[in-house]
């Protein structure tokens, strides 16, 4: 019996994301809290993706990430304040507009490869149509089966 | 009765079927002939039965008239009296009625004079040609007034021998198959003109209350002078002649020039003595056998107990012990063990080849016995013909073919037959019967040997074809009779094999047709070259016919597209008649090489996208997969781009 393959060890960047995540609650409580908000579909998209990649949390997470930009400059710009963050949160669109993007994300996530999947299909309906006309013309033409695999010589 | 048209024997004779002559033709249909040439001519044509052919050697040999004789003076197909196709032989009409109806003592003078002297210069001039007579018999020698002498009737229109009664046979003849006696030797003439010789002597049949079992059988057991002569008294001049001219053996009978002077043939003394007689019989069947003649004659009729009887070994002890004859019984008890030293087992052939070498070492003067039927080897093909509604005659006839029989019996005979040409007889019709396919076999060998037999197709229903350059014009009216019958058969086949020469043996070898493909390639071919050769005319329902049923040869192309062209095409050429063409169109050896290189090409392509269509079929999980991965990578692209483009608007403000 073979022996058991160790898996490969993977270097998790965890620890380095929670220091990352505490220095930042630490030293931009205010930024924290607003990212986190703006970010939270994102997050849970991370816990909830399962597939090797996380491609669905990847997308909500850029989306979202993409609508966050402006709040995050506004809070930058208003000094980076408690005050400011809760005002900026309890703005129903700038809230409302980072979740949406999330949500757009997602959508686009779950539907691009549907869309994909439909063209390659239709692709390769048109090729296998166009070869099935040659083969029939053929088959007429040299009297073949057309179904059957052919040998390769002419039949006598 | 209507007389149909008038058709010509070469060139110039007609047979009038309102006149018959039924005493004329020796037993054969006969009609009175005239000559368009000499009106006043006197002549006869007889009617050549469709399965006794006549003899084509005399036909081709007398080509010159012999007094005494009814020479043959033309041959060829003539409307029947029954409106069927007829064959008949023309010949001089005889001076008078045949000898049959008017039989009377005839005195010594006369009988040499009037009949002996004129027939056996007759007899000498036919030796001369290599040709026999083999049909002097009553109804065939005809008498003018008299005091003319004796005429001769025509023995061409039937196979030799094949109407002589048992009485003007010698034994050895007589009990052959009447269709396989053969031509035989003069010899054999000089004995039916002693027996004429007697029964004009007599002035009645002698053994005229016997049947012809009987006769066969007397004269085997006493023979043929004791048993024809018996007790009669003759003019010693004739009983002396009669000695000779009826000894069994043939090389002792005088030769018809000898019997041109009856003082020297008379005084020709014949050395033969009276079979030994054993003291007891051996029964062999239903034959109480009494001597080594009858023994071989029962061993050759009976043949199931003539080999129970050697096999027993009873037959030699009785040759050793009843008949004395040590020497011969040393032979044949050497004959049976070799039987079983060679050829060990149970096969009924060995046991056949057995019993006619045992006849032959027995009966030297024996014909061929094989399987209950005697023959002599030059009477295989008249016998062949003879056998064809006959399935078991015919089974023996082959396997004694096959086994190349004649060479075998002609071995323990050598001085009394040409074994070197019956071997290679023998080896020829092996090979014959050998060929397989349509052209081969017994239908072939029957035809073979025999050159005047008309081809037997039931396309030709009842036209007379025995030319192999009156098929095509035959072919193209039958075919225009009967459009549904296909032209060749396997009769058709075999005659046209065995009239051919070398030139059209391949085409003939490898024709192909059955049932279901009527006409291929090589069948277009052979009658191709038969109408180049020997018809040049066109041959418009052939044609037709040959076009509407080109489906088979025309299938051996691959292009659909060529395929309509070609039928198109020889429907085309059918109305012009000529059949080289049309087979140029099929065969079409460039065109041919293309359609197969295409015909290659296009497998090869539809191989090549039957793999792709089964590669797309199969590729479904792949493409899903594939879409997936790519549908992520467009939508995180997608979100990235959303990133860049909010980054670059806070960058610009």
């Amino acid at each position: 019996m073979p022996a058991a393959v160790r898996p490969p060890r993977r270097h998790s960047l965890v620890w380095l994301q929670g220091l990352g995540c505490g220095a930042m609650v630490a030293l931009v409580p205010a930024m924290a809290l607003l990212l986190g908000v703006l970010l939270l579909p994102g997050v849970l998209a991370v816990l909830y993706d399962q597939q090797p990649g996380r491609p669905v949390a990847r997308t909500v997470l850029l989306c979202g990430t993409a609508a966050a930009i402006a709040p995050a400059i506004a809070l930058w710009g208003a000094g980076i304040t408690v005050d400011a963050c809760l005002g900026l949160l309890g703005d129903l669109r700038v809230t409302g507009t980072a979740w949406s993007a999330a949500a757009v994300g997602w959508i686009l996530a779950e539907l691009a490869p549907v869309v994909v999947l439909v063209v390659l299909d239709a692709i390769t309906a048109t090729r296998a149509a166009r070869l099935r006309a040659e083969r029939d013309k053929l088959a007429a033409e040299w009297g073949f089966e057309a179904e059957p695999q052919i040998d390769g010589n002419a039949r006598e | 009765m209507a007389t149909p048209p008038e058709t010509l024997i070469a060139g110039r004779y007609t047979v009038s079927l309102a006149q018959p002559m039924p005493e004329a033709g020796g037993g054969l249909a006969c009609f009175a002939a005239k000559d368009t040439h000499a009106v006043d001519a006197a002549l006869i044509a007889i009617q050549v039965h469709r399965d006794a052919p006549a003899r084509a050697r005399p036909l081709q040999m007398l080509v010159q008239p012999i007094d005494g004789l009814l020479t043959p003076l033309a041959h060829g197909p003539a409307p029947g009296p029954r409106g069927e196709t007829g064959y008949f032989v023309i010949c001089p009409a005889p001076p008078g009625a045949p000898l049959a109806g008017r039989l009377r003592p005839w005195t010594e003078a006369a009988l040499i004079s009037l009949a002996l002297r004129p027939i056996a210069l007759v007899l000498e001039k036919l030796a001369a040609h290599n040709v026999t007579h083999r049909a002097i018999r009553l109804n065939n020698v005809f008498e003018g007034r008299r005091g003319q002498p004796l005429v001769l009737g025509a023995a061409w229109a039937a196979p030799p021998a094949i109407h002589q009664p048992v009485l003007f046979e010698p034994p050895y003849s007589a009990m052959c198959h009447p269709a396989g006696r053969g031509d035989g030797r003069t010899a054999d003439d000089v004995y039916a003109l002693g027996v004429l010789l007697l029964t004009l002597a007599l002035g009645r049949m002698p053994l005229a209350g016997l049947d012809d079992a009987a006769i066969l059988r007397r004269k085997l057991e006493l023979g043929s002078h004791a048993a024809l002569i018996g007790d009669e008294r003759l003019p010693a001049l004739i009983s002396d002649l009669l000695r000779g001219m009826l000894a069994e053996d043939p090389e002792h009978r005088p030769a018809p020039a000898l019997l041109l002077d009856p003082g020297v043939a008379r005084s020709r003394r014949v050395a033969a003595r009276p079979p030994r007689r054993a003291q007891r019989a051996l029964p062999v069947g239903e034959t109480a056998v009494w001597d080594a003649r009858t023994l071989a004659y029962a061993l050759g009729t009976d043949t199931d107990q003539g080999i129970a009887a050697l096999r027993s070994g009873t037959a030699v002890q009785w040759l050793r012990r009843s008949l004395g004859d040590v020497p011969l019984a040393t032979r044949v008890d050497e004959l049976v063990r070799h039987r079983f030293t060679d050829t060990p087992g149970e096969d009924a052939r060995y046991d056949t080849l057995m019993l006619m070498r045992t006849i032959a070492a027995i009966d030297p003067l024996a014909p061929l016995c094989w399987h209950g039927t005697a023959l002599w080897p030059d009477g295989l093909g008249p016998l062949l013909v003879a056998a064809s509604g006959d399935s078991t005659l015919a089974g023996k006839l082959e396997d004694m073919v096959a086994a190349e029989a004649a060479a075998g019996w002609g071995s323990l005979r050598p001085e009394r037959c040409d074994l070197a040409l019956l071997r290679l007889e023998g080896r020829q019709n092996r090979a014959f019967l050998a060929t397989p396919g349509l052209a081969g076999g017994r239908t072939r060998l029957t035809y073979l040997l025999n050159p005047l037999l008309p081809c037997a197709s039931p396309l030709l229903a009842d036209r007379w074809v025995v030319r192999l350059s009156d098929v095509p014009a035959a072919l193209e009216a039958a075919i225009g009779a009967n459009p549904k019958a296909a032209p060749l058969d396997a009769h058709m086949a075999a005659f046209i094999a065995a009239r051919g020469d070398s030139r059209i043996e391949a085409e003939t070898n490898s024709l192909t047709a059955n049932t279901q493909n009527p006409m291929n390639v090589p069948e277009l071919r052979l009658l191709a070259e038969l109408q180049v050769r020997y018809h040049p005319r066109p041959l418009p329902a052939l044609a037709a016919w040959i076009a509407g049923a080109a489906a088979p040869m025309i299938a051996l192309w691959s292009n659909r597209p060529r395929r309509r062209e070609l039928t198109e095409q020889l429907k085309a050429l059918a109305p012009a008649g000529q059949l080289l063409p049309m087979l140029a169109l099929l065969e079409d050896p460039p065109g041919r090489s293309a359609d197969a290189a295409g015909a290659r090409l296009a497998a090869e392509e539809l191989n090549r996208i039957n793999g792709e269509l089964a590669a797309i079929a199969a590729g479904a999980p792949e493409r899903r997969s594939a879409a997936t991965r790519l549908g992520q990578e467009i939508a995180a692209g997608a979100g990235l781009l959303a990133l860049a483009v909010m980054l670059g608007l806070a960058v610009l403000g």
